[in-house]
């Protein structure tokens, strides 16, 4: 047990000897996947909630003129590092409220261990099984991303509706890939479609040609792939094109990524649709991309509006709560409950002024309204988009 | 205020490092004594966590259980899941020789995670279990942690002198024996087999002990806590710094990486905040360096065993 005591011996005093500076400034945690599965998606998705809070910066700060800073954590897409992560930005940074874990696992053992248990209030940009819903969170745990049972839901009657009754679904043995694809069933089957082929695949192989004839003997001529297309779903559906197994090919919206456009050309994915989630109506996504665009950014790199929309939301929070950590959670469904003066992306000054005033506002945000059921859920709205050049242009809106 | 924090991030470090030092200890039996090269960890690792998941968690349709038992059920049951699934697995790998075996056990704890994750009625697959619930989580946090770390560290302390005192045995005089020199071991007349398949089963079981700690510790297990990466290879980091045959040195190795592993963030994080996203690969690479000099000029890790073995060690770690 010496160990134990020397362990934590070396840990207090390291960790004193490296404490940051002063503590005027306001901090929020950036908590994703830096390293570990989802490396190439992390970058931009930080990138984006840290635009935000640039913006905050730059049009007055947060609260008393002090600055909003943004701390970086490393969750690597699993519970061992999104916990460390999680109590590194609690209890070191003292952070106020948190962006992040990205990946479910994390969010979920992050939030029952460390940030529940604590009262901060945690914003996921993109955890999406349906698990997260159901936490007893004294509601601080919220997400901007819908869960993938709306997603899944929505395809299906959007297929239905468009005439395609019988299709072949194979999905990345994950919770995203999972929760999307049984949604998907059981909506499309509720609904009098057919499917032919329903199979998981593991992630990153190089070739998933058998699967695909296995999928392609129930004889659908249309497949539904729920993946990421900047990994397996793009060697996935270069194998289908190449080999003829399928027509049509409908993905979700980790699978509206460039890395398809690039690699396959756009010529040949003329069959090829995609739902994604879309600002509602507002120009709230137009302001966000050139404001991202402007600092380098991909505005259509996947999780960037809501990561940028979980960041914004939680400064307005946090104005709006005065700074009083326990609050943070009721203000933020009080800046975005459908009711009050509308807030676009990036309008802080706005906002500002609106919440020293006193006036109620609505964030409007870049991947849709946030306005929060009560287990702190969005509903999204989507639209498909096809090929279009190079990018994805919208077909039609999907409910 | 600040000092709290602190206290906090140390109590937490300290829960995770006595979790993972449970899966050392277990490796530090198979390895360290007996020389059975186990690159399954993840695998007892996890059926420790699910088991105990579903042994405890409140009744959900759609999978198998929750039975809502006592916590102390959920973790006896599930060292003896660990200790059941290791004794087939056991008794048909055990027969190869190092290298193999550690192909054998990689293949069986990669067939346990798929299916982990895979079937529905078992594990709730991809998704996980939730709700699993944690002896004293009602507590406000710091208690709760507090509460958390004294039932862990006595759980390690318990297993600690255990192992040692088994190993201090004729027994684990008989283990070392058949580590060092099978051949001999076999004509003083030891059943080998037997002797390296109870390593085997012990062993793992303390491993399933750790996976259910780690499940009740954040009241829920995904198919992500269980990659190979961070439930396996991390283990054998830890023992092979610390010392393998040497249990002191299978917990404080455990400390060290655990500790460098986390605070490098917080070094890193001194970076000018344009590089906050690069610096976490830095840091990983200077994990990676940090390895690669102890191994070069410590190869038989910071406390070595005691007795005269060194050479023989270094040499099968090689």
């Amino acid at each position: 047990m010496n160990k134990f005591r020397t362990a934590l011996a070396a840990t207090l005093l390291g960790a004193t000897a490296m404490a940051a500076p002063a503590q005027a400034d306001v901090k929020i945690g950036l908590l994703g996947g830096v390293s570990g599965p989802i490396a190439a998606m992390a970058p931009a998705m930080i990138d984006s909630a840290r635009l935000a809070v640039q913006q905050v910066n730059d049009n007055g700060g947060i609260l008393d003129g002090e600055q909003l800073v943004a701390v970086v954590g490393d969750s690597a897409c699993n519970p061992q590092n999104g916990t460390d992560a999680a109590t590194k930005a609690v209890n070191i940074e003292n952070v106020i409220g948190i962006v992040g874990p990205h990946c479910s696992g994390a969010v979920l053992a992050a939030t029952n261990s460390v940030t529940i248990p604590a009262g901060v209030t945690v914003i996921t940009p993109s955890g999406t099984s349906p698990e997260i819903s159901g936490l007893n969170d004294n509601d601080t745990v919220f997400r901007t991303v819908p869960s993938d049972d709306f997603q899944g839901r929505a395809l299906a009657r959007t297929l239905l509706l468009r005439g395609t009754a019988k299709v072949a679904v194979a999905y990345l043995n994950n919770d995203y890939g999972k929760g999307l694809a049984e949604a998907f069933r059981s909506e499309f089957e509720g609904n009098g479609g057919e499917i032919a082929g329903f199979a998981a695949h593991e992630g990153e192989k190089a070739s998933y040609r058998s699967n695909l004839a296995e999928l392609a003997s129930g004889g659908a001529d249309t497949l539904v792939i729920f993946d990421y297309g900047d990994g397996s779903g793009l060697t996935m559906l270069r194998q289908a094109l190449e080999n003829g197994f399928f027509e049509n090919f409908v993905g979700g919206d980790g699978m509206k990524s460039d890395a398809p456009i690039k690699e396959l050309g756009a010529e040949n994915l003329t069959t090829f649709l995609s739902s994604a989630p879309v600002g509602e109506k507002s120009d709230s996504l137009e302001m966000f991309s050139k404001a991202f665009a402007d600092v380098g950014g991909d505005p259509s790199a996947i999780f960037a509006t809501t990561s940028y929309d979980a960041a914004f939301m939680l400064a307005l929070a946090i104005e709006k709560a005065g700074g009083d950590k326990a609050k943070v959670s009721a203000a933020l469904r009080e800046i975005s409950n459908g009711e009050g003066e509308p807030i676009r992306a990036g309008e802080w000054a706005k906002a500002k002024e609106l919440i020293a005033a006193g006036t109620a506002i609505d964030y409007k945000g870049a991947a849709g309204d946030h306005n929060f059921d009560d287990k702190g859920d969005v509903p999204g709205t989507y639209a498909l988009f096809k090929v279009s050049g190079d990018g994805f242009e919208v077909v039609s809106e999907i409910q | 205020m600040e000092w709290i924090g602190l206290a906090n991030y140390a109590v937490f470090m300290a829960i995770f490092i006595c979790i993972y030092a449970l899966l050392s200890l277990g490796l530090n039996i198979q390895w360290g004594f007996t020389g059975l090269f186990n690159a399954g960890i993840a695998g007892f690792f996890a059926v420790g966590a699910y088991t105990s998941a579903i042994l405890t968690s409140p009744a959900v349709e759609g999978r198998l259980g929750g039975f809502d038992l006592p916590v102390p059920v959920g973790w006896i049951g599930a060292m003896l899941a660990a200790a059941l699934i290791a004794w087939p697995i056991g008794k048909i790998c055990l027969r190869f020789r190092s290298d193999y075996l550690a192909i054998a056990t990689i293949g069986v704890a990669e067939i346990i995670r798929l299916v982990i994750k895979s079937e529905d009625w078992l594990t709730n697959s991809a998704r996980g279990i939730t709700d699993i619930p944690r002896p004293f989580g009602d507590l406000p946090y710091v208690y709760s942690q507090l509460a958390y770390l004294a039932i862990v560290a006595g759980v390690l302390l318990v297993a600690y002198l255990m192992v040692e005192r088994q190993i201090a045995a004729p027994w684990g005089r008989m283990m070392r024996a058949i580590r060092d020199n099978e051949d001999a071991a076999r004509a003083m007349g030891k059943d080998v087999p037997f002797r390296r398949l109870e390593a085997f089963i012990f062993g793992s079981a303390l491993m399933g002990l750790g996976g259910a700690l780690f499940a009740h510790f954040n009241r829920t297990i995904t198919p992500e806590a269980i990659d190979p990466m961070i439930a396996t290879f991390l283990v054998w980091i830890m023992l092979i710094l610390g010392g393998s045959g040497n249990n002191r040195g299978a917990i404080l190795g455990v400390a060290v990486v655990w500790i460098i592993w986390s605070m490098s963030e917080i070094v890193t994080d001194q970076l000018p905040h344009e590089y906050a996203v690069k610096a976490k690969y830095m840091r990983v690479f200077l994990i990676g360096l940090m390895l690669q000099l102890v191994l070069r000029f410590r190869p038989e890790g910071l406390l070595p065993e005691p007795q005269g073995t060194r050479e023989e060690v270094s040499e099968k770690s090689k």
